[in-house]
């Protein structure tokens, strides 16, 4: 097991290597400059500017210097925020994004899981249906559409609950940026979970376990909910690398003081390290929950045991 | 016995219905069955005679789209319309099942200690704990080796023949009425057959329950149950004491399964044939677990230096179990794969050859495969599949030509040629066979493999094949390798048979001298497990 | 388990209906989806067919009516003409002192201390609500004028934008850039994907690790974030944005592809097709294709509405097609902005919208139900 998880956290450098070559020429290549404002900077100041940002080197230079520093947890600058470097800008808003995050995922899991059972359980029935349309609903509206009238319906018509910022951190607070982020996913695991259980009612070996007269409540949830978890497993990498690295529509909407919005400012900006920054800690939440949900995939399956 | 008529098991009128979206389609029609305590009853019938959906239904274990009506009284008690909490009363512990896929019937994600465990926990209460003792007591009952370490295994872990014998081990866990076994040996290899049906016979001497044997295969019948009752679409055509059925059939269906046991035999080619393929020291391997960047693998041997001598007119069986190499060998034969060896297409040496200096021989070294359902494209019409040889091998031939050659390959193989426009879904799994085997015959070949191009058909339709096949070969004098697992086909076939075991030949000679004289035991228990049981 | 399918008695004259004929028979029972289908195509007509028989176009501006809300009413009405008429008159310092509408035309008459210059009729023309105003009658030596003109009574069923733009025509040339964006980037993973898949699928061996392991490294790069840098980065054509859409979403299409080129490889009618001596090419052509098309039209109708959402999402950032263009996200993006004031500019594009995206699921479980039966 150890060796397993130490073989793919060393298969992980090379990814992220490649995750930020790619990244870093990218932005390089395009045309423009983060100092390319609309009223050109005096000749002086923007030499100034490039020398301090290491801007005046040639490319391979500063990929080199970047690659160092990033080596040793440096970042760089932000080119916008001047008082913060990158990792700064990213420790404030990280603990925002993953609080809200990490409740969003809460409910789009369990609330996605326990809908699409119940769905498959009652499959073609009116509860069917309706957990199904909603889902399709979940699915197809975007979070842009849904938070706005979020905010309309139960900040401003119905005075509820705030319409946005983080206040004093409280819970009131949390709840309508959480079910904007966490509803697309809610309709995503109801799908997989209703489509994976209705195939996991139709194998054999649920049969036999019919067969041998075992109380549906054993059949449904020992046997074919847990086969069923695999696929719904398999989704929980993607899904929460998303939703704890912050949302830029959902913290856009709500205002929330996180690090989705960097990414948004910093590519509009052409702020290269606060881009690169994020880029790279996305980069690092995918390797880190994919290999979480490897271990738990193991865990559950014992076909595919890490020894 | 029939005659005490202590009947635990009684059905009368049961009828299964199953709405589709092409209309209700009647699987079962009404039928009475019995089973008397202790004894065996064997339900006979092809794919599509209902036999496994009547037991599905009094077990209450039909897809959802089927509907079953009619009685089941078990002990006076009935079965059909039991809420299920009541009905889960009687199943896995008064009548309980095994069924015909080992392989996907236990849940992969528990181990089989747990899951013989849990009928027990369910029925008669206690823990998982107190369970195992009587866990560990079933597994040393159904013959599966150091039960202690086995009980924490997961079923891919074990053997197709294991798996099965944990289905029974299951089965018995609670003493049961009835077993009621669904073609519980189908999907195993014959060997392996004979001793879950053996360990079957032994248990039931021991607890005393009633086995209802639904199966299609008639040989396991003659030798196992005492009553057999035969079905067909639905509806049972007869039923009766085994030794009479066998005797005298009184339908005309049992008569004509009855019949359709291949029979006859081949007589070797003169010697003087010529001998027209030539395979030696033929070698196929396969690398297993290659790494990424081509670190060391290990290296599995299918086929390991085997030779073999086809001559003209001649029919070589292969025979083997799953495993055994000899679907490999005969596409290694082919060139079809890379191997070692040198090979010889008449007084060509072809160990050299490429694919495209081999596509002009291709005409001549024709291929018939196994699944009927998985060697035509199902885009195409029966037209289009049987004539695509002739698109690399004639490419200058006109429509109207290809049109005639197809309508007569189709009445060669004794296909309507009225059919050619048609889709091969539209065909059974016999008028298929069929078509694939008129595909290879409108080249004009001089060499077919057979791989087991009878094993997923009905025996009645098998017989067919095997009748056309045998009349090509007199009309074309083809030669054939006939490769497959099921011996009876095989000896009414071929004149020389090959014994294959783990990529080698282990023994080979004419046909009759195999069959009557085996020297190696792997040959006397293959034999013996085909006709004797 | 024994089959239940009852094969039909062959009889001689018919031909026989292929796997995509049985498959459009099966499309055309199931209700949902054809509904979707109508609403797509009433859809895609209203928005490519609609601007031809609207007065507006989609970068008019009209300065009166900003921000006004959906009504089936022409407007103006005749009391805010009233108003409007009052308001030119200050505008033009002149008193007003009648005012009549009669169908699409008015009278007025206007008085004042000084002769009035007569082409003060300017000031009334400048107006959104008159045009053609013409003096008919000067009186008092010119110090009194009876002006008459035509209304120029708009529609404006979905209101207007807070630029004063007739909504309508701009919720009809958003669909056409979100349909166009969503059909024109899945084509183009569509075709990258189906290569690259099929080449890995086909070839195998150490070329299909490579290629394969170059799709799981982009698929760690955060993806809608590629999307956002690359369009900031090289500008914001509707040309790039659907390219670039395009070029991210291959990759589910190409392990796709992959994985049907693999499954049919092993197919015993490939081996058939071998076994006959058929070249790489035309096994590729007569089997390889034919068969992965049905899994390939089904992924295709859910990448369109992924795609949609992308360019929304695009849009909402403000990074979609440059105004005075516009999409439909860029519309809800708006309506977002103004949803208390104006909830209109949210409600009308998001209605066209989701209603297309619920169309294109329910098309793509249709077709996916229709190719692939066994999952029924």
């Amino acid at each position: 097991m150890i060796s397993f998880v130490l073989r793919r956290l060393a298969s992980a450098v090379p990814t992220l290597f490649i995750v930020v070559t790619i990244s870093f020429f990218l932005m390089r290549f395009a045309p423009g400059g983060p100092f390319n404002l609309e009223r050109p900077l005096p000749p002086s100041t923007m030499e100034n500017l490039m020398r301090t940002y290491h801007l005046d080197q040639p490319l391979w230079r500063q990929y080199l210097i970047y690659l160092s520093n990033a080596v040793t947890g440096d970042f760089g600058p932000s080119y916008i925020y001047h008082d913060n470097n990158v990792a700064q800008l990213i420790g404030k808003g990280l603990p925002y994004s993953m609080e809200l995050g990490f409740y969003a995922l809460i409910l789009a899991v369990v609330g996605g899981v326990i809908a699409g059972t119940i769905a498959a359980l009652r499959q073609n029935s009116f509860l069917d249906f309706a957990v199904m349309s909603i889902s399709t609903v979940g699915v197809t509206v975007p979070n842009f559409v849904v938070g706005p009238v979020l905010t309309l319906i139960f900040a401003i018509m119905l005075s509820w609950l705030p319409a946005g910022g983080w206040g004093d951190g409280s819970f009131r607070f949390l709840i309508l940026p959480m079910i904007a982020l966490a509803l697309p996913q809610l309709a995503v695991f109801a799908r997989l979970t209703r489509g994976s259980m209705i195939e996991a009612l139709h194998t054999d070996h649920i049969r036999t376990a019919k067969a041998y007269g075992l109380p549906s409540r054993v059949v449904v949830v020992t046997h074919a909910m847990r086969g069923a978890m695999l696929p719904v497993v398999s989704y929980l990498a993607p899904c929460a690398a998303a939703l704890l690295t912050g949302s830029a529509v959902v913290e856009t909407i709500f205002t929330i003081p996180g690090v989705g919005r960097y990414f948004v400012l910093g590519a509009i900006n052409r702020d290269y390290t606060l881009v690169m920054g994020t880029v790279v800690l996305i980069a690092i939440f995918v390797i880190v929950f994919n290999l979480l949900v490897d271990i738990l995939y193991g865990l559950l399956d014992p076909r595919v045991r890490h020894d | 016995m029939a005659e005490t008529k202590d009947s635990i098991l009684a059905v009368r009128g049961l009828t299964v219905d199953f709405s589709t979206p092409d209309g209700t389609v009647e699987a079962v029609k009404g039928i009475d069955l019995d089973v008397n305590a202790g004894e065996t009853l064997a339900v006979v019938g092809e794919s599509g005679s209902g036999k496994s959906q009547t037991m599905m239904g009094i077990m209450g274990l039909l897809a959802k789209n089927g509907t079953v009506s009619g009685s089941a009284r078990y002990r006076g008690q009935e079965l059909i319309g039991l809420p299920p909490k009541a009905l889960n009363d009687v199943r896995g512990s008064k009548i309980t099942m095994i069924f015909q896929e080992p392989m996907t019937s236990l849940d992969p994600l528990y181990t089989i200690g747990r899951q013989i465990a849990e009928p027990i926990v369910h029925h008669r209460g206690g823990t998982f704990k107190e369970a195992k003792k009587r866990v560990l007591e079933l597994l040393e009952l159904v013959g599966i080796p150091e039960p202690a370490r086995r009980i924490d295994s997961y079923p891919h872990e074990l053997s197709g023949g294991q798996r099965q014998r944990v289905m029974i081990a299951m089965a018995l866990a609670n003493e049961p009425d009835i077993l009621i076994a669904d073609e519980p040996t189908t999907a195993l290899d014959v060997t392996i057959q004979a001793q879950i049906l053996q360990l079957l016979k032994s248990l039931q001497k021991r607890f005393g329950m009633a086995i209802v044997l639904i199966t299609h295969d008639l040989g396991i019948v003659k030798h196992f149950a005492e009553r057999v009752a035969v079905m067909r679409r639905g509806e049972v055509v007869e039923e009766g004491r085994t030794t009479e059925i066998f005797e005298r059939p009184k339908a005309d269906y049992t008569k004509m399964l009855l019949a359709a046991e291949p029979s006859g035999s081949k007589a070797p080619p003169p010697g003087h044939a010529p001998i027209i393929l030539e395979g030696r020291d033929v070698a196929v391997e396969y690398a297993i677990g290659k790494g990424l960047f081509g670190g060391s693998s290990a290296v599995f041997r299918a086929v390991d230096g085997v030779n073999l001598r086809l001559r003209q007119g001649q029919t070589i069986g292969i025979v083997g179990e799953s495993g055994s190499g000899k679907s490999t060998l005969g596409r290694a034969l082919l060139r079809l794969l890379p191997s070692n060896g040198s090979y010889r297409f008449g007084t060509t040496d072809i160990s050299g050859f490429d694919r495209s200096t081999m596509r002009p021989l291709r005409r001549e070294l024709q291929l018939v495969f196994q699944d009927p359902y998985g060697s035509l494209s199902p885009r195409l019409t029966v037209g289009e599949i049987i004539t695509e040889g002739l698109y690399v091998h004639e490419p200058g031939l006109g429509r109207a030509e290809r049109d005639r050659r197809a309508i007569a390959a189709l009445k060669e193989v004794g296909l309507d040629p009225a059919s050619r426009n048609r889709y091969p879904h539209e065909f059974s799994g016999g008028q298929r066979q069929r078509i694939a085997i008129a595909r290879a015959m409108i080249l004009k070949p001089r060499v077919v493999i057979l791989d087991e191009p009878t094993s997923a058909l009905d025996r009645s339709v098998q017989g067919q094949v095997i009748e056309l096949l045998r009349d090509l070969q007199g009309k074309h004098g083809l030669s054939y390798i006939f490769i497959s697992h099921d011996l009876s086909v095989v000896k009414a076939m071929s004149d020389y048979v090959i014994v294959m075991k783990n990529g080698r030949i282990i023994e080979e000679g004419e046909t009759d001298a195999i069959f009557e004289t085996p020297r190696e035991p792997y040959t006397k228990t293959l034999i013996g497990a085909a006709f004797n049981v | 388990m024994t089959d239940i399918v009852q094969v039909p008695a062959i009889s001689p004259e018919t031909k026989g209906r292929s796997l995509f004929q049985l498959a459009a028979l099966r499309f055309r029972r199931n209700r949902a989806a054809m509904a979707g289908c109508v609403m797509l195509a009433l859809i895609a007509l209203f928005s490519f067919v609609g601007p031809f028989f609207s007065p507006h176009s989609y970068d008019q501006v009209f300065p009166s009516y900003v921000s006004i809300g959906p009504s089936l009413e022409p407007r103006p009405d005749t009391s805010t003409l009233q108003e409007v008429m009052e308001s030119v008159a200050a505008r033009a310092r002149v008193t007003l002192e009648d005012f009549k509408v009669e169908g699409e035309a008015f009278t007025a008459t206007v008085s004042s201390e000084e002769p009035i210059d007569p082409r003060a009729t300017r000031y009334f023309d400048r107006a959104n609500e008159f045009e053609h105003t013409k003096v008919v009658a000067t009186e008092d030596d010119g110090r009194r004028l009876k002006l008459e003109g035509q209304v120029d009574r708009e529609y404006f069923p979905f209101g207007t934008d807070s630029n004063g733009r007739d909504l309508l025509v701009r919720v009809m040339l958003g669909g056409q850039i979100s349909i166009a964006v969503g059909l024109l980037a899945s084509l183009v993973s569509l075709g990258i994907g189906v290569v690259y898949g099929a080449t890995s699928g086909y070839v195998g061996g150490r070329v299909d690790n490579v290629m394969m392991r170059f799709v799981e490294i982009l698929y760690s790069l955060p993806f809608v974030f590629l999307v956002v840098v690359l369009v900031v980065f090289f500008g914001r054509s509707f040309i790039l944005i659907f390219l670039v859409i395009g070029a991210v979403e291959w990759l589910d299409m190409a392990r796709i592809v992959r994985g049907q080129t693999l499954a049919l490889k092993r197919r015993e009618f490939v081996g058939a097709a071998q076994a006959l001596g058929l070249t790489d090419w035309q096994i590729i052509r007569r089997h390889i294709i034919p068969n992965t098309i049905g899994p390939v039209i089904v992924f295709v109708t859910v990448v369109v509405p992924k795609v949609i959402l992308l360019e929304s999402f695009l849009s909402f950032l403000g990074l979609g097609v440059q105004a005075p263009l516009t999409s439909w996200g860029a519309l809800i993006s708006e309506g977002a902005n103004n949803i208390q004031s104006a909830p209109w500019l949210l409600i009308f594009p998001a209605i066209f919208f989701v209603v297309t995206l619920f169309s294109l699921n329910f098309v793509g479980d249709g077709l996916r139900d229709a190719l692939d039966p066994k999952d029924r």
